[in-house]
């Protein structure tokens, strides 16, 4: 029995040193691209092990970058649109700006050659009602605005002061179906009345009617139409507008449009006259 | 002394309302009339006196804003559409949104064709709605005065049930 443990020991021993024999030899023999047996035997059992691990974590790492990336792209792409957004807020109120730059010094060149007193005014409510043309300006009695007060922008002729309160007044438009402005007509000096045109409130128009001018009159396409300062109302030589369309009418006066010089539909600061019209006296300089 | 206050405070909103679009959109404005739902609307809460008086005030204000050289013709042409809504309330069950609609639908067309009548009759030279263009601010009109009425109704009631 004890013989046969010690056999079964040996061979155990045996068994462990030839392994160890194995491995230490092994270790010395070159089997090849640098690699010991015991090498190779590792690399190729344990090497599948290592490129699945290695996958899975380049593939997870490839992930979380992405995953960061991707994050950062979209938080980039945040900031860039904002900035966009930033610069176009900016570029559009310094746009404004230039606008309203140009328009003020319109209206400041328009001051200075105009030998009439005036006082600036901004349109704070634009035609509520269908039926009628006019806007509200934010001066009134406190500012020297008076009933009848001509009004006008730096393109020309906009209308009348047809009410008027301490603070406020309302402007009745030239479109207004209800104005009426004295006019000459500048190179056959042909005199005649401009109105808003008949037509359908919403129909978009902004030509003018230009009334009781003679069938026989001198009146072009072209011409420049004036104020005449006949209805005591308007200054004389104040542009309105150019004749569009001139046409034979049906009775003794000519059917005559004009397309206004005054921009309507972009009222902001006018101009309103001080003082009676009938002591102006305009130069041809205004225009 | 609480209705004269909150009909008076809606005119000023159709006002400032008003103001307001036509500012933001020239033009734009003139299919709206805010003046108009808030006659209606104190017609068919309140019968024919406050529709009445609510239209009177309204009328006038958007005389003295947005009228022409005549002023009370919109006052004039408002009384008369607010009177009509409210005899219609008392007699009809105008509660619901289609009743609704329907009464602003006709109180616009109403309002209009009054104004123009009574501009020809008294020789006001004024602008005529076409017909698409009258059917335009109806519909606006129409549409969110509903939806106007039904929120203020949601609060007039939940105020009532707190109370």
């Amino acid at each position: 029995m004890a013989r046969a443990l010690d056999a079964r020991k040996s061979r155990f021993l045996l068994g462990a040193l030839v392994l160890a024999h194995l491995v230490v030899v092994s270790q010395q023999v070159d089997a090849g691209g640098g690699a010991s047996l015991l090498e190779r035997v590792l690399f190729t059992a344990l090497s599948p092990f290592q490129r699945g691990v290695a996958a899975v974590v380049r593939e997870a790492s490839d992930g979380w970058s992405a995953y960061f990336g991707l994050r950062g792209v979209h938080e980039e792409n945040r900031r860039l649109q904002e900035k966009v957004r930033f610069l176009e807020l900016l570029l559009q109120e310094r746009q404004q700006q230039a606008s309203e730059s140009e328009r003020l010094r319109e209206l400041l060149e328009l001051k200075r050659i105009l030998p009439v007193e005036t006082v600036a005014a901004e349109v704070i409510a634009h035609d509520g009602l269908p039926w009628f043309r006019n806007v509200t300006i934010d001066k009134g009695l406190r500012a020297g605005v008076i009933l009848d007060a001509p009004v006008i922008s730096a393109t020309g002729v906009v209308g009348r002061v047809v009410a008027v309160g301490p603070v406020a007044a309302k402007v009745q438009l030239l479109l207004d179906r209800d104005s009426g402005v004295g006019v000459r007509i500048e190179r056959s000096r042909t005199i005649g009345v401009v109105s808003g045109k008949v037509g359908f409130a919403d129909s978009g128009t902004t030509d003018l009617d230009l009334k009781y001018v003679a069938a026989f009159a001198d009146v072009v396409v072209g011409d420049v139409v004036v104020t005449s300062g006949t209805d005591r109302i308007f200054p004389k030589g104040l542009v309105v507008g150019r004749v569009r369309s001139v046409g034979a009418g049906s009775g003794l006066f000519k059917e005559i449009l004009v397309s206004p010089s005054a921009r309507f539909d972009g009222l902001e600061t006018l101009m309103v006259v001080r003082g009676p019209a009938d002591e102006l006296e305009l130069t041809e300089a205004i225009r | 002394m609480r209705i004269p206050f909150w009909t008076a405070a809606a005119i000023l909103v159709a006002l400032l309302v008003q103001s307001a679009v036509s500012q933001a959109a020239p033009g734009y404005a003139r299919i709206l009339d805010p003046f108009l739902l808030v006659l209606v609307y104190c017609g068919l809460s309140g019968g024919e006196t406050h529709g009445m008086l609510a239209g009177a005030a309204a009328g006038w204000v958007q005389d003295v804003h947005f009228g022409g050289t005549v002023m009370g013709l919109s006052g004039l042409t408002k009384i008369l559409v607010g009177f009509a809504v409210g005899v219609g309330a008392a007699r009809f069950l105008l509660a619901g949104p289609g009743a609704r609609l329907l009464v602003l639908l006709v109180a616009t067309v109403v309002d209009a064709v009054l104004f123009e009548q009574l501009a020809a009759i008294f020789d006001v030279r004024a602008y005529e709605l076409s017909t698409g263009g009258l059917a335009t601010r109806a519909t606006l009109n129409a549409v969110i005065g509903v939806l106007l009425f039904e929120v203020v109704d949601r609060r007039r009631r939940r105020r009532e049930l707190r109370s």
